[in-house]
């Protein structure tokens, strides 16, 4: 994938029932000075999107609210096909955000944090890196603490807690007195740790197996998240 | 305090009620057993039919064992109700008149009419009718005697004389004993009116010093939220200066806190932050508030103590403020992030919550976080 995306643009489809998110969506795109991203369908319900071109498009961004239905029941076959679903909704409150990443989706954007981080997102999601948005991080956070053994460090739950806050990653580093870098190791290890959570899916084996690769985390840490989403942790 | 005062004056009110109907129950079982049963067993020699004179006997203690837990205990209804065990009383009464012998229906032996008041008295007790009932049943007791008497041709002076002095004497005794029974009853009734009433009025008295109270204090509040800027302003501030007008804004942002607090709402600390956001909101700041997790049951002075230090950085905000909640069962984080000036922050306790602050140096923004740590 790393050596395709090289070569090509990642191919984007856009789920979305508003033709003017699209139109923006389609701006946003464009003004990358690297041209990284290329819309090759879009359109407002899944069948009209996956019958063609956006079949076999890199990522699938699905509006979560359809024409006033929402699309949580239709995620896990999304995820079963190898889908790399990126919700994004105006719905930001935990239970959906987590909700939508145990049926399967890779991640969530809300919809006031688009523009900044939406294209990051599609990339990371591209390259089945974790990405998460600062909506996100609360929600984590949240859920966390709800759990009997909680899977965050204390480290990391407050990486995750200054970038819900707003923080960018270089204030976030300078306040905890770490490097960037390891801002971002905390921030997306909190996200590896909920993949194992919830509905098997191709997309977050490939996740895990590439958060092993990376070094993030090893398989051992793996066997342990599993067991605590078997005894249902993470609520 | 007041609630059980009156609670207390009901329940002596009830005792009272309930003490007097158990007097008239026990006076009618004392004269039937007592009166009634021994006259029958020395006259037996004077009935033509004894027996029956005993099944009236009988009758009337069947009438009286019904009607008593009836009378003392509201919540049980009279089987058949008043009027018809009334008229089997009167029968009974006429049963006895006929079992006498003629020449002895105004002796002892003919007992029941002037004993059947007696269970009337019970049977009309609850009705708010009684003196009527009791009077209309007097007087088919009294038709039904002389009926009895022109049967055995008694209707001669001596007789009418010992009918006359036998019916007044009963009727004045059981419509005296039901009469001072029931106005007993009634003055317990009168009292706990009263004091119920005394205790009404104590506690609108006290519902209106606390509501002065409040309101002295509330005023404390406001006074202490304005009343600095005001009279800078009063003696001459100019409202183009900064500062003057980051203190009214902070001076605004306060008042508008102390009349959301107390919004009866199921999440009073959202709701607090949610009327502050919308404040700086209309002048003109680009407000982000996010929440997540589920604020739990906190007292107003954590929730002031919490919200004191975020709620002056967003009134302090000039053009945009990412304001965000979590809250988890034990912890409540609120916190701004802004492109305020940097401010002194208000101090808060320290035990139980504790504000941070990162100078505007990291990333140009600066920002405040206030957390409530539960026990």
């Amino acid at each position: 994938m790393d050596r395709e995306l090289l070569d090509r643009p990642v191919t984007l489809a856009v789920v979305e029932d508003l033709p003017v998110v699209i139109e923006g969506m389609r701006s946003w795109v464009a003004q990358d000075p690297h041209q990284r991203v290329e819309i090759v369908a879009s359109g407002n319900t899944l069948e009209a999107v996956l019958a063609g071109a956006g079949a076999d498009a890199d990522v699938l961004l699905l509006d979560l609210e359809l024409n006033g239905v929402l699309m949580i029941g239709r995620i896990p076959e999304l995820a079963a096909q190898g889908r790399r679903v990126v919700v994004y909704s105006v719905h930001e409150d935990e239970e959906t955000i987590l909700t939508v990443l145990k049926a399967g989706a890779v991640t969530f954007i809300s919809k006031n944090e688009t523009a900044d981080h939406c294209l990051d997102t599609i990339l990371a999601a591209a390259g089945d890196r974790p990405y998460v948005t600062p909506t996100m991080a609360g929600a984590l956070v949240v859920a966390d603490a709800r759990t009997t053994r909680p899977m965050l460090s204390a480290r990391e739950r407050e990486a995750l807690l200054l970038w819900f806050q707003g923080m960018n990653k270089q204030s976030v580093a300078t306040r905890m007195g770490i490097s960037e870098a390891t801002v971002k190791q905390y921030i997306e290890r909190a996200r590896i740790k909920y993949a194992s959570t919830g509905r098997a899916a191709p997309t977050k084996t490939t996740l895990l197996a590439r958060a092993i690769q990376d070094g993030l985390i090893t398989p051992d840490d793996i066997i342990e998240y599993q067991s605590l989403a078997a005894e249902g942790g993470s609520h | 305090m007041v609630a059980v005062t009156a609670d207390t004056e009901v329940l002596v009110a009830q005792r009272y009620s309930v003490g007097s109907t158990r007097a008239a129950v026990t006076v009618v079982a004392a004269w039937h057993l007592g009166y009634d049963l021994p006259v029958m067993v020395l006259g037996w020699s004077a009935y033509r039919w004894p027996w029956l004179a005993l099944a009236a006997w009988l009758l009337y203690t069947l009438i009286g064992v019904a009607a008593s837990p009836a009378l003392l205990n509201p919540a049980r209804r009279l089987p058949l109700g008043p009027w018809p065990l009334a008229a089997a009383v009167l029968a009974l009464d006429a049963a006895v008149i006929v079992a006498c012998r003629p020449e002895d229906v105004l002796s002892p032996a003919n007992w029941a009419w002037g004993s059947v008041g007696w269970l009337a008295i019970i049977l009309f007790w609850p009705r708010r009718s009684w003196p009527v009932d009791l009077g209309v049943f007097f007087a088919g007791n009294a038709v039904v005697m002389l009926a009895g008497m022109a049967a055995a041709d008694a209707l001669d002076r001596t007789s009418i004389s010992k009918f006359l002095v036998v019916l007044v004497g009963s009727i004045t005794l059981q419509a005296g004993g039901s009469a001072g029974a029931h106005g007993f009853d009634l003055a317990a009734r009168w009292a706990a009116d009263s004091s119920r009433i005394l205790a009404r009025a104590e506690a609108a008295q006290q519902a209106a010093e606390q509501v002065h109270a409040d309101r002295l204090r509330r005023y404390a509040q406001a006074r202490q939220a304005a009343a600095a800027v005001l009279t800078q302003l009063a003696a001459g501030a100019d409202p183009a200066d900064p500062a003057v007008r980051h203190a009214c804004a902070v001076g605004a942002a306060r008042l508008r806190r102390l009349i959301a607090e107390t919004d009866d709402t199921p999440n009073p600390l959202l709701h607090t932050l949610r009327a502050c956001a919308f404040d700086i909101e209309r002048r003109g700041v680009v407000v982000n508030l996010l929440t997540v997790g589920a604020v739990p049951p906190l007292p107003l002075e954590i929730r002031r103590a919490v919200i004191e230090a975020p709620l002056e950085a967003m009134a302090r905000a000039r053009t945009q403020a990412r304001v965000t909640l979590v809250a988890t069962a034990n912890q409540v984080i609120i916190s701004v992030l802004s492109d305020a000036e940097a401010f002194a922050v208000p101090v808060a306790d320290g035990v139980t919550v504790a504000t941070q602050v990162a100078p505007k140096t990291e990333g140009g923004l600066l920002w405040i976080e206030s957390c409530w740590t539960g026990p």
